[in-house]
């Protein structure tokens, strides 16, 4: 039932509205790359391809399911993806870091995200240093892991809040399967009623014009 | 076999002389037809009382538009819904992605919709190509080209779009070439576009220049099914730059609604802000961020 007003709970949606944007919300906040960058890390390039010949599902999953995650918890943070038609071209992450607290923050503007590779990763300014990981033929868990060991993230746990919507929503993915099946199953049965009055039906024709 | 055969022949024949039931289990049941053996017939059992066609269900008609209870409806700040939509967005294009404002309004089916142009503090969309219909080889074709009209003529315009080379996204008509628009017979094109000309959409005019400048500029916006839906931002924009740009426009769509005539009531109900690839949420009408560690300024980095 509803916690808010009791009212039973329907399987998709619920009367409030919300419908899964719950659990769109849950899965950017929690989950692998839900991550507090140390203060050293000012930006995020990705370099891949569009495709994944080649070895470019890692980074793609990276981009689609953890980078989110990171992003949310570290705002401030530009995460510029740069992606290119050439199959066959780098697949990288650059992460830059400045060491010095006090030094003041480059003026020269960090390139926006494309889709048709212009913008690649600029070169680091005086002050900053860079880290790189390749990830190409990588999975993104593996490149997620090389990222925080090597910027000194901090990844977070999950509330007991968001373990509560977690299994709720595990829960909700159990029970439409058993649905699943058993609708399955009726509409198999309705098929087979269906095709076996057909075919009687059919029968009957030919018998009727063959023994006119 | 015989038995098969008759009980087959019998409903070819949609007769009602079925064979004794004695028949029947002399045929596996999986080789008869459920529905057609099984069926039983009463000479005096009629359907139909009076040869009168049975009434479908009637479905219930609704005079307003469903409205959600928001009791337990998760809402946001303004900068709290940003963090979760910018995260969703992260490492698309920031030209390619919107910031989208739903407004749902409890009104009645069917009654007058709230339509108009609004301007925006900063503007969302930069590519607004015109076209116009005017006398051809006028001066009035001129002073169109000359005011930055993609097309301008008569027949050059018909043609554009009889052929579908729609090199505009909005198209105006002066008032002296409105006989020949009609006569065009472009409608069935424009009309599904939205590109159709009419005085209620104010894009038959005399006047050219004072359109071309609330046309470039001006976001036009209309409620379809109770909701009034609109660009408001890019990917780029501050919180700032959203909050005034929200503002204007709920401003905008209060004063229209003022505006209208009281037998249609129309009510704000609900706010939702979204972007191209993101979840929607639903907006209360607060602006700052509700994590503590989080500031406004953070929320304005490159994407």
């Amino acid at each position: 039932a509803c916690a808010t007003c009791s009212a039973p709970r329907l399987h998709y949606r619920d009367h409030h509205g919300n419908a899964d944007v719950r659990h769109q919300l849950l899965n950017i906040r929690a989950g692998p790359g839900a991550a507090l960058l140390p203060k050293e890390v000012t930006k995020v390039h990705l370099q891949f391809a569009h495709r994944i010949e080649g070895g470019h599902m890692g980074p793609r999953k990276f981009w689609r399911e953890n980078l989110p995650k990171l992003k949310y918890w570290n705002p401030a943070v530009p995460m510029v993806v740069n992606r290119t038609t050439d199959q066959n071209g780098p697949a990288v992450m650059t992460v830059y870091f400045r060491d010095d607290k006090d030094a003041q923050p480059s003026s020269t503007p960090f390139p926006t995200s494309s889709a048709d590779g212009s913008s690649p990763a600029p070169k680091p300014a005086k002050d900053e240093r860079i880290v790189t990981i390749d990830m190409k033929n990588r999975k993104s868990s593996v490149i997620l892991n090389e990222l925080l060991t090597k910027t000194g993230a901090v990844p977070l746990q999950p509330t007991a809040k968001d373990e509560e919507e977690f299994r709720e929503f595990e829960d909700l993915h159990r029970r439409s399967e058993i649905d699943r099946e058993r609708i399955q199953k009726m509409n198999d049965a309705k098929k087979r009623e269906k095709a076996m009055l057909a075919k009687a039906m059919s029968d009957a024709q030919s018998i009727k014009a063959t023994s006119v | 076999m015989a038995s098969t055969q008759q009980c087959l022949a019998s409903l070819a024949r949609l007769s009602l002389s079925t064979p004794p039931r004695a028949a029947l289990p002399t045929i596996p049941k999986f080789l008869v037809p459920s529905v057609g053996a099984s069926q039983v017939r009463y000479a005096t059992h009629t359907s139909n009382k009076g040869g009168a066609k049975k009434a479908p269900k009637k479905k219930k008609q609704y005079k307003f538009f469903k409205s959600w209870d928001l009791t337990g409806m998760q809402q946001f700040s303004l900068c709290d819904a940003m963090r979760y939509l910018r995260a969703a967005e992260v490492g698309q294009p920031p030209l390619t992605v919107k910031y989208e404002v739903h407004v749902k309004l409890r009104t009645k089916k069917g009654g007058p919709v709230v339509r108009d142009r609004v301007r925006l503090p900063t503007p969302v969309k930069t590519d607004t190509r015109i076209a116009v219909i005017c006398p051809e080889g006028s001066e009035l074709q001129e002073e169109a080209k000359r005011l930055g009209a993609v097309l301008a003529g008569e027949e050059t315009v018909f043609e554009a779009i009889r052929s579908g080379n729609f090199l505009f996204n909005k198209l105006l008509c002066h008032t002296e070439s409105e006989g020949a628009l009609r006569k065009a017979n472009v409608g069935k094109l424009l009309g599904p576009k939205g590109l159709m000309p009419s005085g209620k959409t104010k894009t038959i005019t005399n006047n050219l220049e004072a359109t071309f400048r609330d046309m470039i500029g001006m976001d036009e916006y209309r409620e379809r099914d109770g909701v009034v839906r609109m660009a408001v931002g890019q990917l780029g924009f501050t919180p700032k730059q959203l909050a005034e740009n929200i503002r204007a426009f709920m401003a905008k769509i209060k004063s229209d609604i003022s505006k209208m005539d009281d037998s249609t009531p129309k009510l704000l109900e609900e706010v939702v802000l979204s972007t191209t690839h993101g979840p929607g949420l639903s907006l209360n009408a607060e602006f700052a961020p509700t994590d503590d560690k989080i500031k406004p300024e953070d929320l304005e980095a490159v994407m």
